[in-house]
């Protein structure tokens, strides 16, 4: 081998050649300068594309990102992981329980008309509730057996209203008098 | 529409149970004092400020819903009855026609006006050394 050939060259950079015609390269370039210098800037090339492979560009495809998804998962099947939990607010709870929240409010304003319904007297004028002392005030009396009053007597207010019914009969006992007032007609 | 049923059945009961109550309390005053009673304990001293005796007993209690204009009968027993009859009721006042008998007896006719928890207390007839008493009352 006498005459320079790059593709030689460049086969025995790839490592393709084998047994005699390798044996018969390696020769030539340990006597010629310019094919050892060829064949050195080839080698350099090779090194340098082997320690800075071409970015292949990712496709934006939802195949090869749900296939690079699932690659994901296989990988780390089996390994654990804290997933932190999410706190509700106030305002989550009462969205999550509002028909709870409904049927307890409508129990309530039943429970206040329930109550209200059964304190104010139907046939209160005024929606005010004054608290007064119990009274009672007599406003007549009168008796129509003979030889005998009723009076009433003056109270203070607050204190039971007293009628006092002067000149009935007076008897022994009980059944005296059933029988003597069973016998009156007034 | 089940719940908003409930309520209007529970809002009409309320407003049909809700009616004033009288009652009578036939009682004896006395100077016995085996005759004291417990159940008259509220009204003794109000009884006895009244009437002087240092006991009473309670002969008979009736206790009846008012209704508008119609006479309520009260058999307290002994052969006393009271009959009560509404007229008005005018802030929480009710004004009563009262007639007290004994037998065929009208013992007495009144006209009185009495508020939830007020008292009337009507002297009687005498007996051996008692008096009968009658006490009347209006509860809501």
């Amino acid at each position: 081998m006498k005459a320079h050939n790059s593709d030689w060259i460049s086969a025995l950079v790839d490592g393709e050649l084998t047994g005699l015609r390798r044996w018969l390269v390696q020769r030539h370039l340990r006597r010629c300068t310019l094919c050892a210098a060829e064949y050195r800037h080839m080698h350099h090339v090779r090194e340098m594309l082997a320690a800075n492979p071409p970015a292949t560009p990712m496709s934006d495809s939802a195949d090869f990102f749900w296939s690079k998804v699932k690659r994901e998962i296989q990988a780390r099947e089996g390994q654990t992981a804290d997933v932190p939990m999410s706190e509700l607010s106030l305002s989550d709870w009462l969205g999550q329980h509002r028909f709870a929240l409904a049927s307890a409010v409508t129990t309530l304003v039943a429970i206040v008309g329930l109550v209200f319904a059964l304190r104010i007297p139907r046939n209160a004028s005024s929606p005010v509730v004054i608290i007064q002392p119990p009274v009672a005030t007599v406003e007549h009396a009168s008796t129509l057996i003979p030889n005998t009053v009723a009076t009433t007597i003056a109270t203070k207010d607050a204190e039971p209203a007293v009628i006092w019914v002067s000149g009935l009969p007076w008897t022994t006992d009980m059944t005296e008098m059933k029988t003597q007032y069973a016998q009156m007609d007034s | 529409m089940r719940w908003l049923g409930l309520i209007l059945i529970s809002l009409a009961l309320a407003a049909t149970v809700h009616a004033a109550q009288v009652q009578a309390r036939l009682i004896r005053a006395t100077q016995d004092e085996k005759l004291a009673d417990a159940r008259l304990k509220t009204l003794h001293a109000q009884l006895e400020k009244k009437f002087g005796y240092p006991y009473y007993e309670q002969m008979g209690e009736k206790q009846e819903a008012l209704k508008a204009d119609t006479t309520n009968r009260l058999d307290l027993g002994e052969g006393f009855v009271v009959f009560v009859t509404p007229k008005s009721v005018t802030k929480k006042v009710h004004e009563l026609e009262v007639e007290w008998t004994s037998g065929k007896a009208s013992l007495v006719k009144s006209t009185v006006k009495i508020s939830e928890g007020g008292y009337l207390f009507i002297k009687g007839p005498g007996v051996a050394n008692d008096w009968i008493v009658l006490a009347l009352t209006v509860h809501e």
